[in-house]
């Protein structure tokens, strides 16, 4: 199958890491912020660290808003990774309320609170954690987490966290604090991961490889 | 149970690994490149990379290292030494790095540290701290790899580099690191009582047991190991299996 | 008021100022030998003992020597002349751990004891070695410091020939033929080369070099009499005895290869070594001649003469070494060479009854012709190695 894999380029985040595991993966994968080449793509991806407000004037001001919501509804794979997750979100409560790309009707709001007896959350939270299916699935069968073992831990670091209005848009989660924190989200043709599967060792690159064949 | 993460710490001058005793004396250990590597595949939940000179040239000199390791390397790396302003840490992000760690400069300027975490966010921001006990409370910060003191209390800039948005805090026991003696407990308890912010506890591990209190006792949410990874004295999967037991959780790996 | 020492003259020094090719190391150094190739004679040196001395030979050497004077009955059979630094310690405890002999360790008290001197030297006895810790007359020293300040642009030469010949007092009255030193000076930082297999001097080169004439009777006018001025010297009934007893000063940097760093980690491992705290001024580093609040002038006034401070001497061997570069070592001196030793100023000027004004005079009086020029209202260096072509 002959993927054309395109990174968006808008200015925000660690592009290189990203690019790097598709490469990795044998994935054939450009970096871009050329509309016409987003255009091409057989799979695109959004990443993105950093402030949702930052994260979306960037997108905006390139133009770069309208023409990935265009491609996501053709139908086009998107991943969303960590700020780019949460960009697919209505909006982020974020130092003040921010408009998103509105792809899954959700928003990104504060942590919760940790529930007594349990490990206090620190935030921002920087760890590894293990995913469990989140309560609307049985199971991760021909999705993007195919055979992922839940054992195996991917790599967090965020403040905020994207909370879908619909159970069945999540797909995984994570417990932190006695309470369950959005992993992985996933609508029709778009997926998002909070966790960066560029920097969760080989386990993080299967998750990549399993998006390619999406 | 706390959640620990393990990270390397790799000191750099020049093309070299190196490690010293209290900050000095730096004897060469190796290419940064094969070690870094290998602490990747036995399973390091981040990797640190110090440059050691950087502040004696004016400028942090891993891109170059950075840039070959983020070829194979996909756990998160920090890079830090020489950074002092936002083009240096958004330059260092670019080659490859997730985070950058700055201290000299922003005990010069503070703001640096409220501008490069407002233009990338507090969590590509670790603030490098180099603590030195003065009295049985009292600790001073030190900047330029440990060998300037500064007058700077280490509560008080604790409490302000919080509130300019730093997102990690990477706790170094001038005192400590190299010894193999054990961390300094009380600096970093009094660090995680000061702060909300994780704290990295970097200094003077010796053995499992070390790593055990800087968590359970002192409240270290990560700990950076050098001289006992380099010297081959442990290895990640001893302290694995050690952690199983001690009701410490880490990473799972699945190699 | 003080007449213009000519340096140039006095020490010997080729005019034109050249760096060492490989070490940053200048010809002003008194002593020292620039090849064909513009290498130092240090450097040389340390070439020698990386590629052509046999160290297990040498090991074995010492071990024979240890054998030939090891007591029988615990009690002392060598002294090591030393202050809790990391090198009399690294010696001492070798000689005591690998070569089971019994060490006295002599200490020539420092002018004034810095708080990590202190607690190094307990460090060491408390690490297991018996001590002898001479002070001498403070206002007698006190008056030799200063005379050797304004006369001899050194305040440390009193210190240096006191430290120099108490020890040998001490194996006279216990009669021990082993005084054991660490580096041979001349050889490692000078790269006399002619010494460079020389494991000990003894009585013929005391009597002719090193205690001949140590002081000007010139110094007299400070106020000191002549036996007090003889007492950092040795008297000739004191050299008789060393001739007699057979007592030698060796270095175990004959014997084992010499390489400071590597005493600073044996030294922290074994003896409890502390390095200072913040770097000491005028260099980078952190572990090396740590005890004396008043040890900074002495390289001050090195600069000022030759051009070549703490820093200049402590990255030269840290290059020879190989533990840094020498584009690593050029930064290090434009960095931190020559920097004035604020710390213990007003110390160092109470300590020899000077004013500010008497001391800048007596600094400028030896300023080395060839190195520095007077320029916008301050003296520069002429030729620094940061700006070599």
């Amino acid at each position: 199958m002959d993927n054309k894999v395109v990174i968006i380029d808008y200015g925000i985040g660690n592009i290189l890491s990203v690019k790097q595991g598709f490469q990795k993966i044998d994935a054939n994968v450009i970096v871009s912020s050329n509309i016409k080449i987003i255009e091409t793509a057989t799979h695109i991806v959004l990443p993105g660290v950093g402030a949702y407000e930052n994260g979306m004037n960037a997108l905006n001001q390139l133009n770069l808003t309208d023409a990935v919501i265009k491609i996501a509804n053709k139908g086009v794979p998107l991943l969303g990774i960590c700020l780019g997750m949460q960009m697919l979100l209505d909006e982020s409560d974020e130092f003040g309320v921010t408009k998103g790309l509105g792809l899954i009707p959700g928003r990104v709001e504060n942590f919760p609170l940790s529930i007594l007896d349990h490990e206090p959350i620190k935030v921002p939270q920087i760890n590894w954690h293990e995913l469990v299916p989140s309560q609307s699935k049985n199971n991760w069968n021909n999705s993007l987490l195919k055979n992922h073992k839940q054992n195996d831990s991917v790599y967090f670091v965020h403040s905020f966290v994207a909370n879908p209005s619909d159970e069945k848009h999540k797909l995984a989660e994570y417990i932190c604090g006695g309470n369950r924190i959005t992993a992985v989200i996933e609508k029709d043709n778009i997926w998002g991961c909070q966790f960066h599967p560029e920097k969760s060792g080989a386990t993080g690159l299967n998750i990549l490889k399993n998006f390619t064949s999406l | 149970m706390k959640r620990v993460r393990l990270i390397a710490r790799l000191d750099i001058k020049g093309e070299n690994l190196i490690k010293g005793i209290h900050l000095e004396g730096l004897r060469v250990v190796g290419l940064p490149s094969d070690y870094a590597n290998k602490y990747y595949h036995q399973g390091a939940d981040e990797l640190i990379f110090m440059d050691t000179v950087a502040s004696l040239y004016g400028r942090n000199h891993l891109g170059d290292i950075i840039k070959s390791v983020a070829e194979d390397i996909f756990i998160p790396m920090t890079v830090g030494g020489g950074i002092r302003s936002v083009e240096n840490a958004i330059e260092i992000l670019r080659l490859g790095a997730d985070k950058v760690a700055v201290n000299t400069a922003a005990v010069m300027r503070p703001n640096l540290i409220s501008e490069i975490s407002n233009a990338l966010g507090s969590q590509a921001l670790v603030v490098s701290i180099e603590a030195k006990k003065i009295s049985s409370d009292k600790w001073e910060i030190y900047t330029d790899n440990g060998r300037e003191s500064t007058g700077i209390d280490l509560v008080d800039w604790l409490t302000e580099v919080e509130s300019l948005g730093a997102g990690e805090i990477l706790l170094t026991s001038v005192d400590k690191e190299g010894t193999r003696k054990g961390f300094d407990l009380e600096l970093i308890k009094t660090a995680s009582n000061t702060t909300s912010i994780p704290i990295i506890a970097s200094g003077g591990m010796g053995k499992y047991k070390d790593l055990q209190d800087a968590v359970n006792e002192a409240g270290a949410d990560a700990i950076a190991m050098a001289d006992i990874l380099h010297f081959n004295r442990l290895t990640f999967a001893s302290i694995r299996e050690q952690s199983i037991n001690s009701k410490i959780v880490i990473r799972k790996h699945c190699g | 008021m003080n007449k213009k020492n000519n340096i140039t003259e006095k020490y010997n020094l080729p005019s034109t100022v050249k760096f060492c090719k490989r070490c940053v190391i200048s010809n002003q150094r008194p002593r020292i030998v620039f090849d064909d190739e513009g290498v130092c004679s240090a450097c040389r040196f340390a070439d020698h003992k990386k590629n052509v001395i046999n160290w297990k030979d040498r090991e074995k050497e010492l071990s024979e020597l240890c054998d030939r004077h090891r007591s029988n009955d615990d009690s002392y059979d060598v002294i090591v002349p030393g202050s809790g630094g990391k090198d009399s310690n690294y010696v001492a405890h070798m000689l005591r751990e690998k070569y089971n002999m019994h060490p006295l360790v002599v200490t020539w008290a420092p002018h004034i004891y810095t708080d990590i001197g202190k607690k190094n030297l307990t460090s060491l006895v408390d690490s297991g070695f018996d001590n002898i810790l001479i002070t001498p007359n403070g206002e007698v020293h006190k008056k030799l410091t200063k005379a050797a300040f304004l006369e001899m642009g050194d305040p440390f030469q009193p210190f240096i020939f006191g430290q120099y010949s108490a020890p040998f007092r001490v194996a006279i009255q216990y009669k021990i033929p082993l005084v054991f030193y660490g580096e041979d000076g001349e050889v490692e930082y000078g790269g006399a080369m002619e010494h460079a297999d020389r494991a000990s001097l003894e009585y013929d080169h005391f009597i002719a070099v090193r205690f001949s004439n140590i002081f000007p009777s010139s110094f007299e006018k400070f106020g000191i009499k002549k036996s007090e001025l003889d007492k950092y010297g040795l008297s000739i009934q004191e050299l008789n005895s060393i001739k007699d007893l057979g007592i030698k000063q060796y270095f175990f940097s004959y014997y084992h290869k010499w390489i400071p760093q590597e005493n600073y980690y044996y030294a922290v491992e074994k003896t409890g070594f502390e390095a200072n705290p913040v770097r000491n001024q005028g260099t980078f580093s952190k572990y090396a001649s740590l005890d004396d609040q008043l040890d900074g002038f002495h390289y001050y006034l090195s600069y000022i003469k030759f051009g070549l401070g703490r820093c200049t001497a402590d990255a030269a061997h840290e290059i020879r070494d190989g533990h840094i570069t020498r584009d690593e070592a050029t930064a290090l001196v434009k960095k931190y060479d020559g920097e004035f030793p604020i710390k213990y100023y007003q110390e160092f000027l109470k300590y020899c009854d000077i004013t500010e004004e008497e001391f800048n005079e007596v600094v400028d009086s030896w300023r080395g012709e060839n190195i520095w020029k007077f320029q916008n209202n301050e003296w520069i260096l002429k030729n620094p190695v940061w700006l070599e072509k």
